[in-house]
């Protein structure tokens, strides 16, 4: 510290001294770059500069020359140990993965040559700004459930069924699904703290087109529609089975899919929320999936009162534009904590509430 | 000349002769014929002109649609792409830093709640108070009444962050 103030004074010594002052210089214990310019440039200050600060950049000498003169590509080049591949060299990443035994392998996505690198993200959406500043300590304070300190929980009973051990194939063999009917797992809602808030996954954006068994146009427009509203490449879905009522027959192309994630799918909501909610006349409402995935339809009016459909409306044939179904799809495993955060950002629930 | 092509030209006319043989005995004489049925009128003309008549905003859309979905990969030089591994390992430092803040200041709202409601658990007993009143502010703060419900979250709460927010931040008097 006692340096530091020290400096100036010494400085100003230097500047009125009119011998080049080299050994003051060094004498410093710390080195400025400014100060060992001024120290090594100016000879004479004139008497106007006199009472301005010593360190004042108009002194400083700063010669580029000597980064330029030292810097010899040709001696870095020789020191290489192995030599680099020329700079037009480019990398082609495999067009197939061919398994994780193949000497081939693809560079991760980050990489620019790779082919599912993904450039962005290009903005931070408003939604999920709003999400991480508000909601989510919303969310945590309203569903906060007070545990005291040596509270014992117990733990409940396993819901997969174990094998008796009365053959010795039983041995490595997992654990057999709930009896009844329904032999998948359900979802059990946990208590939200801070790590497990519900947010938005992913969302997906499905549509049957009925008119595409006979008419390929209607499979193309719903295909280009979904595209602009979504920015995603739909996917086509075949049918799976053949179905004489509907005219299905199976391995037609009869669906698309787009699916969201992070950026894309926080925008998607926000426009649903605030562009076309508003101005759909009747809300058929909700339906969940008692899993924490909450869907909604638009019909054909719907579909058209999206800001890239309507700026673009005469694109469409109108009598083949689509209705689509939008599922969302939260980290929430229960519908009421998957409603909670939507009617936090704004998706209505009307009429009976199931769970 | 290379022995394999005068083996060739030993064998050749041996697979003539094989050829037409196969020709002459196994295809019937109408289809060997190059001539084609006559017809004085054009083919196009003799299909439905309805049918034909495409919209061509469809056929639009499917001459976009023949995009390729996957262009092909970025292609930089050497110093460009090493430029570009340094400002993505500095973005995924910036994320990470950004995202450990953030469940960071979350841990500590939990926290700090879980101390206020223990404050107001061991609050009354500390003080000596017995009876109804004791522990009324802890089962008031703990209730969860009607969160699930339609009026859970209110209307007015769902208006996202903006840069300039309206005055009146919600119009009550509005009707339809």
């Amino acid at each position: 510290m006692a340096l530091r103030e020290l400096q100036p004074s010494v400085q100003r010594l230097v500047l009125r001294d009119t011998r080049p002052i080299a050994t003051a210089a060094g004498k410093c214990w710390r080195r400025y770059a400014s100060g060992d310019a001024a120290a090594a440039a100016p000879k004479e200050v004139s008497e106007d500069f006199q009472d301005l600060e010593s360190k004042t950049s108009l002194f400083t000498a700063f010669s580029p020359d000597d980064k330029v003169k030292a810097y010899d590509p040709i001696k870095r080049t020789q020191g290489r140990r192995r030599e680099l591949p020329p700079s037009r060299y480019q990398y082609r990443s495999p067009r197939y993965y061919r398994g994780p035994l193949h000497p081939h392998q693809p560079p991760p996505k980050s990489d620019p040559s790779s082919r599912e690198f993904i450039p962005g993200p290009f903005s931070y959406t408003r939604l999920e700004q709003t999400y991480q500043s508000t909601i989510a300590p919303d969310l945590m304070t309203m569903t906060y459930v007070h545990k005291p300190p040596g509270t014992v929980t117990i733990p409940k009973a396993d819901r997969l069924r174990t094998w008796d051990d009365s053959s010795p194939y039983h041995k490595g063999r997992p654990k057999r699904g709930p009896r009844g009917p329904g032999d998948t797992l359900r979802l059990i809602e946990q208590d939200i703290n801070w790590r497990n808030i519900p947010k938005i996954e992913e969302v997906t954006v499905h549509t049957f087109v009925k008119g595409a068994l006979e008419d390929s146009s209607h499979l193309h427009v719903a295909g280009m529609l979904l595209q602009a509203v979504t920015g995603v490449r739909p996917t086509v879905h075949k049918a799976k089975h053949s179905e004489g009522r509907w005219g299905l027959r199976k391995g037609n192309p009869v669906s698309l899919t787009c699916n969201m994630r992070g950026e894309q799918a926080y925008d998607f909501v926000d426009k649903c929320i605030n562009l076309v909610f508003p101005r759909i006349k009747d809300w058929p409402g909700t339906t969940g999936d008692s899993g924490g995935n909450i869907s909604w339809g638009f019909s054909r009016e719907g579909a058209i009162l999206f800001p890239e459909v309507e700026i673009n409306y005469d694109m469409y044939p109108p009598k083949l534009i689509p209705g689509f179904h939008v599922t969302v799809k939260t980290t929430a495993t229960s519908d009421r904590h998957a409603r909670l955060l939507l009617s936090a950002l704004g998706v209505p629930f009307t009429g009976k509430l199931v769970d | 000349m290379a022995p394999h092509s005068s083996i060739r030209h030993l064998i050749s006319p041996l697979l003539q002769t094989f050829r037409t043989s196969l020709t002459q005995n196994v295809l019937p004489p109408a289809l060997l014929s190059s001539s084609r049925t006559f017809s004085s009128t054009s083919p196009t003309s003799a299909k439905n002109d309805k049918k034909k008549s495409i919209d061509p905003r469809i056929t639009l859309i499917r001459y976009h649609l023949q995009h390729p979905a996957t262009p092909r990969p970025l292609k930089f030089s050497r110093m460009r792409a090493l430029r570009h591994w340094t400002i993505h390992r500095a973005w995924m430092l910036a994320l990470r830093k950004k995202l450990e803040a953030e469940e960071l200041e979350l841990q500590r709202m939990y926290q700090s709640m879980h101390n206020a409601m223990e404050e107001l658990r061991t609050m009354d007993e500390r003080d000596g108070k017995t009876g109804r009143d004791s522990g009324r502010l802890y089962r008031v703060a703990l209730e969860k009444k009607g969160i699930f419900g339609k009026e859970g979250v209110p209307v007015e709460y769902a208006r996202l962050q903006t840069d300039t927010p309206a005055r009146e931040a919600w119009d009550h008097s509005w009707t339809r």
